[in-house]
């Protein structure tokens, strides 16, 4: 293992540690112990099949969206607007499958799921296109595009793909029992899509590190001239990554729907995206990280939710954990070189047997 | 003992270690009062290491710096600059959106109220220009300017700060022989009338036979020698630097028997960055196995003719042929398919990913081919880094293993990374900018053999450099560029460099009435 490798990896995980402590003191002041509140926030996440399907549902989703984010952000572009395009996958997934409603699964998964690529891919096209040609910065136009998605979606879902179904004041018409996913732990969130979204994830990883697309990718993402002078294709290269990140999110939507919701709900997501772009900025946009903080993050916020109904501690606490690893990330060059400074300082001593006057 | 002067700075037993490398090995200095130091030693050796050290850019793994026989207690830029000590980087490390005042001003800007008071800043540099005779126009944009005079700002921007122990690391790679000299005047007026002291590194050791008092040479990391500059002569401190003898010999050569030219340009145009003509109805021809050299003062086009050729910059009237195939309009990516390569002059924004390994920067552009990934697909890692084991042995990259970052190499080892990618894609058509900029002697003479080899198989090369002596090392023909156009061609080996230089200058006239 490199020796930067080595030392993120000791960052890492002093800053969970640094946070979970900062958790222990706050679980304390506010009256609660510590160790009760994460003795109840693990088996939160692990104490039943149905937390642990949870727990695993909740992973797959932040995996999916953190590797997104970071096939983009590879080819040198910063999506931010992976809500949207989960909305736009969501709703043209929907509106097909209610069309096709009566014909085999066989037929109308596959084409939804073409139908959920392609609107979240040209959804990204978009801002990529804005940003290779024009230089626009993709953050705003992304955030922008959020927006827009969700209201379209909603206005859609309200007005003319509304449901004729008694009872139903929003959301498209229901699926054919036929086209959901089953459930794969009875009571949980864990659906199929399970097996779908890990075989993705691994793909995209594979992909990213491992082929001459990768390859190219990220030294367009490093140095956009550079890659151009040696020969790469530096703007395809560079859509690329945000058409793959869109459809990723296109795909996670129509799962969401296709699953849990049996139809598009406007509230189907609870920003999953942004979850996942956070834990793959706190990764750096390593893949392997990311799956490994998912997990991590998943258990959290499942384990969040028992531990606020049993102990009375709020689940903000989870929000809290995580800003203070984030800010201990960010602060990871200083904490880095000092930590660095004093351990070549060390090593440099032990060389010449002496000790540091 | 104790009747001598205290040194100006003392750098006592510094060792630096970087994960891996051991950039600086027990290195003790002192350096005297108004003397002008040369620091000088193979690529890699430590210079800029032991430099940014004193600059307080790095802290030390060990020893301790003496300024004045004051010992400083934190190794930090701010406290260096307290203590009078001033450092121009070998990569400029300017704001190239702000403005020459604004650079040089930058961290102690003067203030009307809460605001930045410009005028004030301007008058500022103004006297600064009078005071040390270097002239810059304060209100020009950094990136609009030369890189000679950019480093003109960051000399300034030392002076306005108070600097009386300046460091230069490299200051000469990017200036032209008479830059150079003028930057040599202003060197020996600071040191007589102001009693300033000068450290400077430099690969070029007929400068420090000219400039310095005393010299020091670096090896591996040790500081191997420290003598008297009369002492020594260039062959005594190369081989000092490299352990063995760098001769530097003349190339024997044949000339061309190729009666169909590889590489055509016809009344090309082209404009700048800022959209002013650059390249001015220019039109050239090299052969198959010849070097044709191009001469000129940085800033008269070359730079944009490099890459208007490969396709890196927008041709806007003429004609490029390559091969026989009109390329005119190309991107870089078709330009390169045909079996050209290119040396770009600028090693960090183009040349470079700073960020990516040893490895990436060598298999770049080449790893659709079958011998670094299945169907041009799946990448062999194992592949990928047995090739730059074997690049990195043959061009003699050193510096942390296959795997460190390029931007933590140093400038020499950078340079030898892009050198020895381009060198190796079989081309037939090659641009070299700048080949053997910031390189030691000894690495030096290895690119021009390697030119030399490219040409004797077939290569043609069009060879850009500010290096005169480079210059006549290598090519077979020389043309000399003024405003964007071609003003003479010459044998440079019946071609006075007096001559050439006129012709550089625009003054090609003179030349005929002598
Ligand atoms: N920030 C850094 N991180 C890791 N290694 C470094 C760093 N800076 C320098 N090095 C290594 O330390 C060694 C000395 O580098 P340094 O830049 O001092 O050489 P130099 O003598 O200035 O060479 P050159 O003539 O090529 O500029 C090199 O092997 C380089 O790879
Ligand atoms: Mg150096």
């Amino acid at each position: 293992m490199s020796d930067a490798r080595k030392k993120y990896l000791l960052s890492l995980f002093s800053s969970i540690l640094m946070a979970l402590v900062i958790g222990a003191v706050i679980m304390a002041v506010s009256g609660h112990n510590p160790l009760e509140g994460y003795a109840v926030l693990i088996t939160g996440a692990f104490g039943s099949e149905r937390s642990i399907g949870n727990t695993l549902y909740k992973t797959a989703q932040l995996c999916i969206t953190g590797i997104a984010t970071a096939v983009a952000s590879q080819g040198g572009i910063f999506n931010v607007g992976g809500e949207g395009q989960m909305y736009l996958g969501a709703i043209a997934s929907c509106w097909l499958g209610a069309a096709l409603n009566g014909t085999s699964p066989w037929l109308a998964i596959p084409l939804c799921l073409l139908a959920a690529i392609l609107a979240g891919a040209l959804y990204a096209w978009i801002p990529a296109i804005l940003k290779i040609k024009l230089n626009i910065s993709e953050v705003i136009t992304t955030i922008l595009m959020n927006s827009i998605a969700i209201y379209f979606c909603t206005y859609l879902a309200n007005g003319p793909l509304k449901t004729t179904e008694k009872g139903i004041v929003s959301g498209t018409a229901s699926l054919d029992r036929a086209f959901r996913f089953s459930r794969l732990i009875k009571g949980s969130n864990l659906t199929q899509t399970v097996f779908m979204i890990a075989v993705v994830t691994l793909l995209v990883w594979y992909l990213m590190s491992r082929t001459t697309t990768g390859f190219g990718m990220k030294l367009t993402g490093e140095n956009s001239r550079f890659a151009r002078y040696a020969g790469l294709n530096a703007g395809m290269l560079g859509i690329l990554g945000m058409l793959i990140s869109g459809a990723m999110c296109g795909m996670l939507g129509m799962f969401e729907c296709f699953g849990l919701q049996t139809r598009f709900k406007t509230d189907f997501s609870n920003e999953f995206y942004f979850d996942g772009m956070l834990v793959a900025m706190i990764m750096q946009y390593r893949p392997l990280g990311i799956i490994l903080m998912s997990f991590f993050f998943g258990a959290l916020k499942i384990g969040a939710v028992s531990m606020q109904s049993q102990t009375g501690i709020s689940s903000e606490l989870i929000l809290i954990i995580q800003s203070v690893i984030i800010f201990f990330m960010a602060a990871q060059e200083g904490l880095l070189a000092s930590l660095g400074r004093h351990s070549s300082a060390r090593r440099a001593n032990r060389m010449r047997g002496g000790v540091k006057s | 003992m104790s009747q001598e002067v205290t040194p100006v700075v003392s750098m006592r037993h510094i060792t630096m270690q970087f994960p891996g490398v051991l950039a600086n090995d027990d290195v003790s200095l002192d350096i005297r009062k108004g003397e002008i130091f040369a620091l000088v030693g193979e690529n890699g050796a430590g210079k800029s290491t032991l430099m940014n050290i004193l600059y307080g850019m790095y802290t030390p793994t060990d020893g301790e710096v003496l300024v004045r026989g004051e010992r400083l207690f934190r190794f930090d830029p701010n406290e260096a600059i307290r203590h009078g000590i001033g450092m121009v980087h070998q990569h400029f490390m300017l704001v190239p959106s702000f403005t020459v005042a604004q650079n040089i001003v930058l961290n102690t800007e003067p203030r009307r109220g809460l605001f930045y008071d410009f005028r004030r800043a301007n008058q500022i540099v103004e006297e600064l220009v009078q005071e040390y005779g270097l002239a810059v126009r304060p209100t020009d944009t950094v990136r609009d300017i030369s890189v000679g005079l950019q480093q003109r700002v960051e000399i300034l921007k030392a002076l306005y700060r108070g600097a009386d122990i300046l460091i230069l690391d490299e200051p000469t790679a990017v200036l032209t022989p008479q830059e150079t000299d003028e930057l040599f005047d202003v060197i020996r007026s600071i040191v007589r009338i102001r009693q300033m002291t000068v450290i400077i590194i430099t690969h070029k050791l007929n400068e420090v036979m000219a400039i310095s008092d005393r010299v020091g040479v670096m090896r591996q990391g040790k500081l191997i020698g420290v003598c008297q500059t009369c002492d020594v002569n260039e062959r005594i401190l190369a081989s000092m630097m490299v352990g063995k003898d760098v001769l530097m010999e003349p190339f024997i050569r044949e000339k061309t028997k190729a009666t169909e030219p590889a590489l055509v340009v016809e009344n090309l145009s082209v404009l700048d960055n800022r959209g002013l003509p650059a390249v001015r109805g220019l039109s050239l021809k090299v052969f198959p196995g010849e070097i044709l050299g191009i001469a000129g003062i940085e800033g008269n086009g070359q730079s944009e003719l490099a890459e208007a050729v490969t396709g890196m910059r927008h041709v806007q009237s003429g004609q490029i042929r390559i091969l026989n195939r009109d390329v005119t309009g190309m991107d870089p990516a078709q330009i390169r398919a045909l079996g050209v390569s290119h040396v770009p002059e600028d090693r960090i924004q183009t040349g470079l990913s700073g960020k990516s390994d040893i490895v990436d920067n060598l298999v770049v552009g080449r790893e659709k081919e079958p011998q670094f990934s299945i169907r041009g697909f799946h990448l062999k890692k194992k592949r990928m880094k047995e090739y730059a084991e074997e690049l990195s042995a043959n061009f003699d990259i050193r510096g942390g293993g296959i795997h460190t970052p390029t931007q933590s190499l140093s400038g020499g080892n950078m340079q030898k990374v892009l050198v020895a990618r381009e060198f190796s894609s079989g081309s037939r058509v090659m641009i070299i900018s700048q080949p053997s900029r910031g390189v030691d002697v000894g690495a030096m003479d290895f690119i021009h053999r390697q030119i030399m080899e490219k040409r004797s198989e077939g290569c043609a090369i069009l060879l850009i450099s500010a290096d005169l002596d480079e210059l006549y090392r290598l090519s077979d023909r020389l043309c000399t560029i003024y405003e964007g156009s071609i003003t003479g061609e010459f044998d440079p080996s019946v071609t006075e460099k007096r001559e050439v230089g006129l012709y550089m200058t625009g003054r090609g006239e003179e030349a005929g009435h002598e």
